[in-house]
């Protein structure tokens, strides 16, 4: 089975004094360089592997880094030192429409939002009868965003990103999108995804769907890589922490 | 527990510190699916193809003028000058209306497209936080949007050409036309992803860039020709390239001919801009999604 992505030594800093004004360049001149000082570290040392077909999870409390770690994944931001190798395309599903304009209706953000994500204008017109039909908004498409409810827009979001032709996709929490029986579409979609060896990693504090669906897993604590290896064994390193911290905030109250 | 976590993070950052974070990561990708890489000049001009069209659509979405309004603000401004300098400071010109109208569309387009192209980021917080994209797409559809803008209003200008003035239509503007515009594209495109790029960090740049246009404005021999600046003064303007950029634009609307030292100098400043945006875009680019 070959790799769908590499991280290796992956660290990622940010720094406390980011937005400098020219008030702040005038009167205080060293604050360029307090910033060095400043460094907060978000992800240290970093590394693992995601094989074709496989489904990683990301387990960590608030604060651990799992967003930073999925925005360097993405390729919105790059890591400060190592690297991260990614075979084919990567998307996420994690703001399902965020790349869509309230006063554009429907079709006119598919458009946009397809060549955002990456597909060609002749690849999207083919594919919009299919987009349309996956997300069931047939009757609303030629309707403004706007008057969209959040499911609705969350359905258009979903079934644009999948049409995408993507190698990893990257989904978080739970994927909250529409109702119910909408969301066993999506998941049985997820499930083909992998089948046609398309991968996944899964950023979750829910253990159920985690044991469910992941083979393999990581456990993020201050942005430090606590556990690696087997889904059952990352999540037991979970719950130590969780248990941990627990009794610190216990004994702190006390 | 709190200082505790603090001082973890700190003992951390000293030690981070000494591997030397500059040397900096890297992200590399290899394509596998028959997915268009979003870096291809094809996508990149559908994708800002379709910014475009979102913003006109957008823009005049519940206005009962619509289009007509990137036609009517020029002319309307061009009025508010011809009223003041014509009759109030009675400015003495043959063809002033003319005059101002000529040089008001290109600037137009130049101040309007730099100004939306600095705050662009800001504007598309989505497409750089959300996704993976060149980032001179945003300020670059910006200023391609504003040219849309000057495209739709020449027709009207050329109506009043020959409504007002002793010009005539010339079958040269077929090639002059376009060639001005791309000049003018060349030369406003790198100095808005520059100040685009630099305002995500000094958000002071897109209050200063509005000043600095309404200064631009009346530095250059737009509402005045240059011949009333007094000649010891001329010696700035003669090195204004917003100067020789309206001028040449003039030289081809009224009479149809090219002022090629003109256009050398316009391309020389441009020149100096792409070097200095090229620089910027490479030291700030992969920055601004972290920072917005």
């Amino acid at each position: 089975m070959s790799n769908a992505m590499e991280v290796s030594g992956v660290w990622k800093s940010f720094q406390t004094h980011t937005r400098i004004g020219v008030k702040e360049l005038l009167l205080k001149p060293r604050l360029r360089h307090a910033g060095r000082f400043s460094r907060h570290w978000a992800l240290k040392d970093i590394s693992f592997t995601v094989k074709r077909g496989q489904a990683f999870g990301i387990v960590g409390h608030n604060g651990a880094g799992k967003s930073t770690l999925l925005d360097l994944l993405l390729g919105t931001t790059r890591p400060d030192k190592g690297t991260i190798t990614l075979h084919g395309a990567v998307s996420g599903l994690l703001d399902l429409g965020a790349g869509f304009h309230p006063e554009l209706n429907g079709r006119e953000n598919v458009m946009l939002y397809g060549s955002i994500l990456g597909m060609s204008l002749a690849e999207i017109k083919r594919k919009l009868p299919s987009i349309v039909e996956f997300s069931e908004l047939r009757d609303a498409i030629e309707e403004p965003i706007r008057t969209y409810s959040a499911g609705m827009v969350a359905r258009l979001g979903f079934s644009t990103i999948i049409h995408a032709h993507s190698d990893v996709l990257l989904v978080d929490e739970v994927l909250a999108v529409g109702d119910a029986r909408f969301q066993q579409k999506c998941i049985a979609y997820i499930h083909e995804f992998r089948r046609n060896n398309g991968s996944l990693v899964i950023v979750s504090h829910e253990k159920a769907s985690l044991e469910a669906m992941c083979d393999e897993a990581m456990c993020l604590h201050l942005g430090e890589m606590r556990a690696l290896g087997p889904t059952a064994t990352v999540l037991e390193e979970y719950d130590r922490l969780l248990n941990s911290n627990n009794a610190e905030r216990a004994s702190a109250a006390a | 527990m709190r200082r505790l976590e603090s001082r973890h993070v700190q003992k951390h950052a000293r030690h981070a510190d000494s591997l030397n974070p500059g040397s900096g990561g890297s992200l590399q990708m290899h394509a596998l699916t028959g997915r268009v890489q979003s870096g291809t000049l094809r996508h990149s001009l559908e994708l800002i193809y379709l910014l475009v069209l979102k913003e006109l659509k957008v823009r005049y979405k519940s206005s009962l003028l619509g289009y007509l309004w990137a036609v009517a603000n020029p002319f309307a401004f061009a009025f508010v000058y011809w009223l003041a300098f014509k009759f109030i400071m009675r400015v003495q010109m043959e063809n002033y209306s003319i005059f101002l109208i000529t040089g008001m569309f290109p600037w137009i387009w130049l101040s309007a497209g730099v100004t939306q192209a600095t705050k662009s980021y800001q504007a598309n917080i989505s497409l750089v936080k959300k996704v993976k994209l060149n980032r001179a797409i945003m300020p670059l559809s910006s200023i391609v949007q504003e040219m849309v803008h000057f495209i739709f209003a020449l027709p009207a200008v050329a109506i009043f050409l020959v409504a007002l003035g002793d010009s005539h239509i010339h079958a040269s503007w077929l090639w002059q036309v376009p060639l001005m515009m791309a000049i003018q594209l060349a030369f406003a495109f790198p100095i808005g992803l520059t100040l685009g790029l630099v305002n995500v960090f000094v958000r002071d740049v897109e209050y200063l860039i509005g000043i600095a246009f309404s200064l631009l404005f009346f530095a250059t021999p737009i509402v005045y020709p240059l011949s009333m600046v007094p000649p010891n003064y001329q010696f700035y303007f003669r090195n204004s390239p917003l100067h020789h950029l309206i001028d040449a634009w003039r030289s081809v609307l009224l009479d149809g001919t090219m002022k090629f030292e003109s256009v050398a100098v316009v391309l020389a400043y441009a020149v100096v801009f792409s070097v200095i945006a090229m620089f910027a875009y490479r030291r700030l680019a992969s920055k601004i999604g972290e920072v917005l």
